[in-house]
C-alpha cells in the first residue's frame, strides 16, 4: 500500500470538505473490509481516506420509521449488528438467514450496510435482497439529500452512481407483512465461496397467486439486477409448472451472464433457471 | 535425572511435544523472523507465459526513496557466475535469465528496508518482452515445435538422466519405461480390452505459511534460516552454487506452517543467498499467499490406460502411458515421473505390464512434489479404470479387485515382490465399513445416491539416508538431534517416542534438537513418507548405540551387567562431578537394488509400500449436478502406528487435503495467464465441506523392517481418495467423469451428454 | 502528507502507545511493534482466520483492519489467554483433542472459539460449522477441531456449574 493520510471529520460538513475535489484517490471509508482489499491489490492507491467512524451523528441505529412502514438502518450498521436485530429477524428474516452464509464472523463485525452498497461489488449478498424488498438508500450530500431505490446505485462492475462526496446515510427497508421473502446463495466449488448466482425473490400471494413480486439476480452480472420480465411473466398468476417456465425462460433471456471460474455462462443459465423455479415454488408454497 | 517409567512409548497417543507453544501463539515460525540491518525482497515477475526479455527498466524503481537496490539476473552473475538450479536438472535460474518460461515467473527484485517501499517499487518497474508461442498442454508439449528449454541440463546427482544431458529440441525431461511379461501377446489373446485417457488438474499445495527464507550472510559465512522440508539438501545446493564448502553453510529450520511436498529441494534459498551476497545485508523473502502459486505445484496429468482382460474377470495385461505436465522446471518432477510411474499398473497382479512415464516442460509455473508424489493421479486413473471394467464385465467392484489384488509373497510391475503391504486387509475392512454387501438407499426423484470405492500403493523414494545423534547429558536427560522437520505431521513427537522406547525415557522428557545443519546430522529431506521408517530407524539405532555405551561406561566403573545404577551416577563416578556426555549415532539407509533402465525391474525397488482405500457415498442433484459426499471411509495400512493420536491427524488430514484435489481446487489458466491465485478463487476446505459422516482406520499391521513395526502414513489417504468419489457418482448417476476435478457443473454437462439431466420444472 | 499519529490502546490488558502509519496494519503492529506472534498474516484477504485479533471484545481480521482506528480501543490476542492459572478451557481442550499440526492457523482458530462460546455456550455441529468456516487449516485438523469444541464447551459449562 502507498502512503496515504487518514481524516476522522466529526461532522457530516467536515466530510464532505475533506471530499471536496474530484479526486478518484480520495475516498470515504467505513468497515474498511473490502477497501483494505483493494489497497492490498493496489487497484485502489488512496490519497486520503474520509473516515466516517467520528461522526457524531453516527450513521447508526436500526429502527422503525415513523409511521412504522418501514425501518431505517443506519450506514454504519455493521453486518453482526444485523444480524443480531431482533427488528430485522422480526420484519427481514431473509436478512437474517441470509448472514450466516455471509463472508465470515471477522468480517460481519466490522463490514458496515453503506460501505457495502458502495463498494458495488456483483457478489455481495446484501444488495440484492435489499432491492428485492423494495429498500431506499438515503444519500446525503453537499447539495442535500436524496432518497433512491438502492438498485437505481449500481452502475456497473464495482461501480455506482455515486457522486464523489455523497454519502450513504442510511437504508429505508419498507416492513411489507404480506410479502414472503428468500435468499439463494448458489456456491458451485467449496460451500464457503463467493456466489456463482445470487437470487434474492420478494412476493406477494394470494394463494399460489403471486399478486406482485420482485426477482434479483446477482453475482452472474455485472451489477444486481432485477429481472423485470421474470417478474411480469409470474405478476398475478398461479405459481405453477408452466409459468416458472416461462419465468425461467425469461430470466435466462435477459440475464446477461458470462462465465468465469465459477461456472460457464450456459451452466449460470441453468442454475438460474433451476433455483428461481425452487425458490419461488418454496415461497408458494409456505 | 529423567522420569523412569515402565510403560512403553510405542503406542501411546501422546499430544504433541510442542502443543503448549502452539495453543499459546508463541511458536517459532521463520513467517516471524526479523535480523537487524534485515531488507526485505519483493519481486517483479513475468505477465507472459513465453517470450525473450528485450529490456527491463529498473531506473523508477531505483530511484523511489527508501529503496536499496534493484537486482537482476546480470547482478546475481556478479556474486553467483552459474546461477542455475535444481534437484534433476540445473534447469532453473535464479531470476529470470534471458527467457521467462511462465508467467509469474521471478524477473527482478527490490530490496528495501521497509517492506513496503519494495512492494510499490515493484509497481514501477517495467519489461519488454518478444512473445514466443507458449506450451500449455502436456501430451502437445511432448511433442511440439514449442521447446521450454534449448538444452537439458541433468544434474549429476540424478545417474538416470545422464542420457538426457545435451539433449536439444525436446520438452521431454525424463522418458521412464517398465516393461514385465510380453502385454502385446497378452492383449492380442485377450477377452476383453478396455481403454481410458484421465487428466488431472494443476493444484497448489498452499501452506499457510507461504514460502518464506532469510538469508545472512557475515564474514565469509552464509546462514539461512528458512521453512525448508530438507535443509540438508539446501547447504548441499546452496555450496554447490557458490562453490563454497558446506561447512561454510549453515540452514537453520524451526517448525514449518504446513508444507506437504511443497517446502522441498531449493525454493527462495538460492535468490536469497544471492541477494544477501551483493547487499551484505541479511535478507528477507516472504512470498504472498497469491505468489506462492508461482512457486511449485502438483503435476496435472493425462494418463491413457488400457487393460486385456480374461474370461473370467483376471487382468492378464496392462499398458500404461502417462504424460506428467512439470511447467517451466523440472523440480523434482523426473522423479515423480519414475516413482509414480513404476506403481502406475495398480496394486494388481498382473503378469504382462508396459508403463511409460515421460516428465514434460511446459510454459506454466513448476510443478514438483505434493503428497503422494504422483500416486493420486495415476490412482485416479487405474481406480476409475477397474470400475469401468468391473462395470462392464457385470462383476461387484469389490470382488473384481479382490480377483486381482497384488498378495504379499508376488512381484510387483517392477519384480520387486510384495512384502508387509496390507492390500487385502485394507480391501476387506473397507468393504465392511462401507456395508458393502448391504443394499444402499438410491433415493429417487432428483436426487440419486451411489457409492464408490478405490484402493492404491505407492512406493517410497528410494534409496536415501538419515543420520540421528542421541545426546545423554550428566543428569541422565536426553536431547535428539534430528534434521526431519516438524511441519505438522508431529514427527519431534515420534522421534522421541522411539528414543524414549530404547532408553526407557518418558517421550515428554526429551528434547528434540531442530533442525541447524551446524549441529543436526544429514537427513535426505522430510518428504514422501519416509521420515518414520528411515529417521526413525536412524534414532532407534543412535539410541541403541547410547544404550550401549552406557552399559559400556557401567563396565568401565566395574559394574555388573543390567546394574540399575542410574546414568547420572554412572557420570559422577566416572567424572567425579556432574559433567560429560554420552553421544550415540545412527545412521540408516534401506537396501535397494537400480531398477533396469529398460525394463524398470529390480529385486527391490521400495524399502516399503504406502497402502490405503477410500469409500464414498454421494448423493447427487441430477438437475444441476450439485452433490454431496455424505459419507468417507479412510482404511490404511501404516504398520504399528507409534502414535494412534497422529497417525489418525495424518489420515485425516491428507484425506481432507486430497478432498480438496478433488472436488473444488482447480489453478485454472486463461491465455496463459492464472487466474485463481488466491484463496478467494483458489478454494480449499473449509469446515463446511467435508463429509459430515468421515472414519479414518488402519487395519492391524506391521512394518517388519521399520522401527518397532512402523511406517509412512502421511501420504496414504491421499491416493484413493479422488477415484473413490468418482466412481460413487458414476454408480449414483450412472456417468463417468475422467478428468479431475469433480465439480457440479462437470457433473451436469456429463449428465446432459448422457441425456439424463432433467428437463426443467 | 502522510503523517504517523500516537495511537493508544489496551493491549492484553496493558495500556500501551504506538506510532503508526496510515497503512499500518494491525497484524504488522502487534507483530514489529509489540513481538506478539500469534496473530500471523496468511491469505491476506480475510478468509483464513490466522491473523484473528480481538478488539473491543469482538474478532476481527488483523490484515484487513488498519492499526490507525485502535485510538482508545480494547485489543486481546492469543497471548492474553495463558494467565498465571494456566491455559485458558479452549487452550487445553485444543491440546487433548490434538486439534492442530503445523499450528499456523492455531490461535486464530482458538480466539474463534472462545467468541463462538461466548455467543452459543452449547453450540450444534452445525453451528460450530457455520461459524469457524471463515477459519482455515490446510492440515486440516477439522475433525479434531470439532472435538476440541465440544471438548471446550463442556468444560466452560462445568466450570459455570461448580
Amino acid at each position: 500500500m502507498s502512503s496515504f493520510e487518514i481524516v476522522e471529520p466529526r461532522t457530516v460538513e467536515e466530510a464532505f470538505g475533506f471530499l471536496a475535489g474530484d479526486d478518484p484517490a480520495i475516498r470515504p471509508i467505513a468497515g474498511g473490509t473490502a477497501l483494505m482489499l483493494m489497497m492490498k491489490a493496489q487497484v485502489f492507491r488512496p490519497v486520503r481516506l474520509v473516515s466516517l467512524r467520528a461522526l457524531d451523528n453516527g450513521f447508526t441505529g436500526i429502527a422503525p420509521g415513523h409511521d412504522g412502514a418501514m425501518i431505517r438502518i443506519g450506514a454504519m450498521t455493521t453486518f453482526s449488528e444485523l444480524e443480531r436485530s431482533a427488528e430485522i429477524r422480526r420484519s427481514f428474516p431473509v436478512v437474517t438467514q441470509a448472514m450466516k452464509r455471509l463472508a465470515n464472523v471477522r468480517v460481519r463485525n466490522v463490514a458496515t450496510v453503506g460501505g457495502n452498497l458502495a463498494h458495488a461489488d456483483p457478489h455481495l449478498d446484501l444488495p440484492p435482497i435489499w432491492i428485492a424488498l423494495g429498500a431506499q438508500v438515503l444519500i446525503l450530500g453537499p447539495g442535500g439529500e436524496r432518497a433512491v431505490p438502492v438498485e437505481e446505485i449500481f452502475a456497473g462492475y464495482y461501480e455506482t452512481t455515486l457522486g464523489h462526496d455523497d454519502l450513504i446515510a442510511e437504508l429505508r427497508v419498507p416492513v411489507r407483512p404480506a410479502w414472503r421473502s428468500t435468499y439463494v446463495k448458489v456456491t458451485t466449488r467449496s460451500a464457503h465461496d463467493w456466489p456463482a448466482l445470487g437470487l434474492a425473490v420478494s412476493m406477494a400471494l394470494k394463494g399460489r397467486q403471486a399478486t406482485d413480486l420482485r426477482i434479483v439476480l446477482s453475482a452472474a452480472t455485472d451489477r444486481p439486477t432485477r429481472l423485470i420480465a421474470a417478474e411480469a411473466a409470474l405478476r398475478g398468476g398461479e405459481i405453477d409448472r408452466s409459468s416458472l417456465r416461462r419465468a425461467g425462460d425469461a430470466a435466462a433471456e435477459q440475464a446477461n451472464i458470462e462465465s468465469d471460474d465459477r461456472g460457464s455462462a450456459d451452466y449460470k443459465k441453468h442454475l438460474l433457471r433451476v433455483y428461481l423455479a425452487r425458490a419461488l415454488d418454496s415461497l408458494a408454497g409456505e | 535425572m529423567a522420569a523412569v517409567t515402565p510403560s512403553r512409548q510405542i503406542g501411546r497417543s501422546i499430544p504433541r511435544l510442542e502443543a503448549r507453544g502452539k495453543v499459546t501463539g508463541r511458536t517459532e515460525y521463520v513467517h516471524h523472523l526479523r535480523l537487524p540491518g534485515m531488507l526485505h525482497g519483493k519481486i517483479f515477475r513475468s505477465t507472459i507465459p513465453h517470450g525473450r526479455i528485450k529490456r527491463i527498466d529498473v531506473s523508477a524503481a531505483r530511484a523511489l526513496e527508501g529503496v536499496h537496490s534493484v537486482v537482476t539476473i546480470e547482478d546475481i552473475r556478479t556474486v553467483i557466475p552459474h546461477p542455475y538450479y535444481g534437484p534433476a536438472f540445473h534447469d532453473q535460474p535464479i531470476l529470470a535469465d534471458g527467457k521467462v518460461r511462465f508467467a509469474g515467473e521471478p524477473v527482478a527484485v527490490v530490496l528495501a528496508a521497509d517492506r513496503r517501499v519494495a512492494e510499490e517499487a515493484v509497481g514501477l518497474i517495467t519489461a519488454e518482452y518478444e512473445e514466443l508461442p507458449a506450451v500449455h498442454d502436456e501430451v502437445e508439449a511432448a511433442t511440439s515445435p514449442v521447446v521450454v528449454h534449448d538444452e537439458l541440463k541433468p544434474a549429476a546427482t540424478f545417474p538416470d538422466l545422464q542420457h538426457l544431458k545435451g539433449r536439444r529440441g525436446t520438452n521431454v525431461a525424463l522418458d521412464y519405461q517398465l516393461l514385465r511379461g510380453d502385454p502385446d501377446a497378452a492383449f492380442a489373446s485377450a477377452a476383453h480390452v478396455f481403454e481410458h485417457t484421465f487428466r488431472t488438474q494443476q493444484v497448489m499445495h498452499t501452506p499457510l505459511e507461504p514460502f518464506v527464507a532469510v538469508a545472512d550472510v557475515d564474514g565469509g559465512r552464509l546462514t539461512l534460516h528458512t521453512a525448508s522440508q530438507n535443509p540438508s539438501f539446501v547447504r548441499i545446493e546452496i555450496s554447490r552454487l557458490l562453490g563454497w564448502p558446506e561447512n561454510r553453510v549453515r540452514v537453520k529450520v524451526p517448525f514449518l506452517g504446513g508444507g506437504f511436498g511443497g517446502k522441498l529441494y531449493i525454493k527462495l534459498e538460492a535468490l536469497v543467498t544471492a541477494l544477501s551476497l551483493l547487499a551484505r545485508r541479511p535478507v528477507k523473502i516472504s512470498l504472498t499467499m497469491d505468489e506462492q502459486f508461482f512457486m511449485v505445484t502438483r503435476h496435472p496429468c493425462t494418463f491413457r490406460i488400457k487393460s486385456a482382460v480374461s474370461a473370467e474377470g483376471r487382468i492378464t495385461a496392462r499398458e500404461c502411458e502417462i504424460w506428467w505436465n512439470g511447467g517451466a522446471y523440472a523440480d523434482i518432477g523426473p522423479r515423480v515421473t519414475q516413482k509414480a510411474g513404476f506403481t502406475a499398473a495398480g496394486p494388481y497382479d498382473i503378469e504382462n505390464v508396459s508403463i511409460r512415464s515421460y516428465a514434460v516442460y511446459t510454459n506454466r509455473p513448476p510443478a514438483g512434489a505434493l503428497r503422494g508424489f504422483g500416486a493420486p493421479q495415476t490412482a485416479w486413473a487405474y481406480e476409475c479404470h477397474t470400475d469401468m471394467i468391473a462395470a462392464a464385465l457385470g462383476i461387484d467392484q469389490v470382488e473384481f479387485r479382490r480377483r486381482n489384488l497384488l498378495h504379499n509373497g508376488r512381484p510387483q510391475a517392477s519384480g520387486t515382490v510384495l512384502r508387509d503391504a496390507a492390500l487385502g486387509l485394507v480391501l476387506d475392512h473397507l468393504a465392511a465399513r462401507m456395508n458393502w454387501s448391504r443394499p444402499l438407499d438410491r433415493g429417487s426423484g432428483r436426487i440419486r445416491r451411489g457409492r464408490g470405492l478405490a484402493i492404491g500403493f505407492k512406493g517410497i523414494t528410494a534409496p536415501t539416508t538419515s543420520v540421528a545423534v542421541v545426546n545423554l547429558y550428566a543428569d541422565g536427560s536426553c536431547a535428539l538431534y534430528v534434521g526431519t522437520v516438524d511441519m505438522g505431521q508431529g514427527s519431534d513427537t515420534v522421534m522421541a517416542q522411539i528414543a524414549g522406547e530404547v532408553l526407557n525415557i518418558d517421550a515428554e522428557a526429551i528434547r528434540v534438537i531442530h533442525s541447524d545443519t551446524d549441529v543436526t546430522p544429514y537427513d535426505m529431506g522430510t518428504l514422501g513418507s519416509r521420515s518414520t521408517f528411515h529417521m526413525g530407524t536412524a534414532v532407534r539405532l543412535a539410541a541403541e548405540d547410547a544404550k550401549r555405551k552406557i552399559a559400556e561406561l557401567a563396565r568401565e566403573l566395574g559394574l555388573p551387567p543390567g546394574t540399575n545404577v542410574p546414568l547420572d551416577e554412572l557420570f559422577r563416578r566416572k567424572y567425579g562431578m556432574q559433567a560429560g556426555n554420552i553421544i550415540g549415532t545412527g545412521s540408516f539407509i534401506p537396501a535397494y537394488e537400480k531398477p533396469d533402465p529398460a525394463t524398470g525391474q529390480s529385486a527391490n525397488v521400495t524399502p516399503f509400500w504406502g497402502v490405503a482405500g477410500t469409500g464414498a457415498e454421494v448423493e447427487v442433484d441430477t438437475e444441476t449436478g450439485e452433490f454431496k459426499v455424505t459419507r468417507l471411509v479412510n482404511v490404511a495400512d501404516v504398520g504399528t502406528a507409534l502414535n494412534p493420536k497422529l497417525v489418525q491427524a495424518q489420515l485425516s488430514g491428507g484425506a481432507i487435503m486430497q478432498f480438496g484435489f478433488t472436488t473444488s481446487e482447480n489453478m485454472t489458466f486463461r491465455d496463459g495467464q492464472l487466474t485463481t491465485n488466491s484463496l478467494a478463487d483458489y478454494k480449499i476446505p473449509t469446515l463446511l465441506d467435508i463429509p459430515r459422516d468421515f472414519i479414518n482406520e488402519i487395519v492391524e499391521s506391521r512394518q517388519e523392517s521399520g522401527p518397532f513395526g512402523g511406517k509412512g502414513a502421511g501420504e496414504s489417504t491421499t491416493i484413493a481418495l479422488s477415484p473413490a468419489v468418482g466412481n460413487a457418482v458414476a454408480d449414483a448417476v450412472g456417468v463417468r467423469l475422467t478428468d479431475l476435478p469433480v465439480d457440479a457443473e462437470a457433473v451436469f454437462r456429463a449428465l446432459t451428454a448422457a441425456g439424463i439431466a432433467q428437463a426443467q420444472s | 502528507m502522510s503523517t504517523a499519529r500516537t495511537i493508544r490502546f489496551t493491549l492484553n490488558g496493558s495500556p500501551v502507545s504506538a506510532d503508526v502509519m496510515p497503512h499500518e496494519t494491525l497484524v504488522d503492529v502487534l507483530q514489529q511493534r509489540f513481538d506478539l506472534r500469534g496473530a500471523r498474516e496468511s491469505c491476506g484477504q480475510g478468509l483464513c482466520g490466522c491473523c484473528t485479533v480481538i478488539v473491543d471484545s469482538q474478532a476481527v481480521s488483523g490484515c484487513l483492519y488498519l492499526a490507525w482506528f485502535l485510538d482508545g480501543r480494547t485489543v486481546a490476542t492469543i497471548e492474553s489467554l495463558e494467565t498465571a492459572k494456566g491455559l485458558d478451557p479452549v487452550q487445553e481442550a485444543f491440546i487433548e483433542a490434538g486439534a492442530f499440526q503445523c499450528g499456523f492457523c492455531t490461535s486464530g482458530f482458538i480466539l474463534m472459539v472462545k467468541q463462538l462460546l461466548d455467543a452459543i455456550p452449547d453450540p450444534s455441529d452445525e453451528d460450530i460449522r457455520h461459524y469457524l468456516a471463515g477459519n482455515l487449516c490446510r492440515c486440516s485438523a477439522y475433525p479434531e477441531i470439532l472435538d476440541a469444541v465440544r471438548i471446550a464447551a463442556k468444560r466452560r459449562a462445568d466450570a459455570v456449574h461448580s
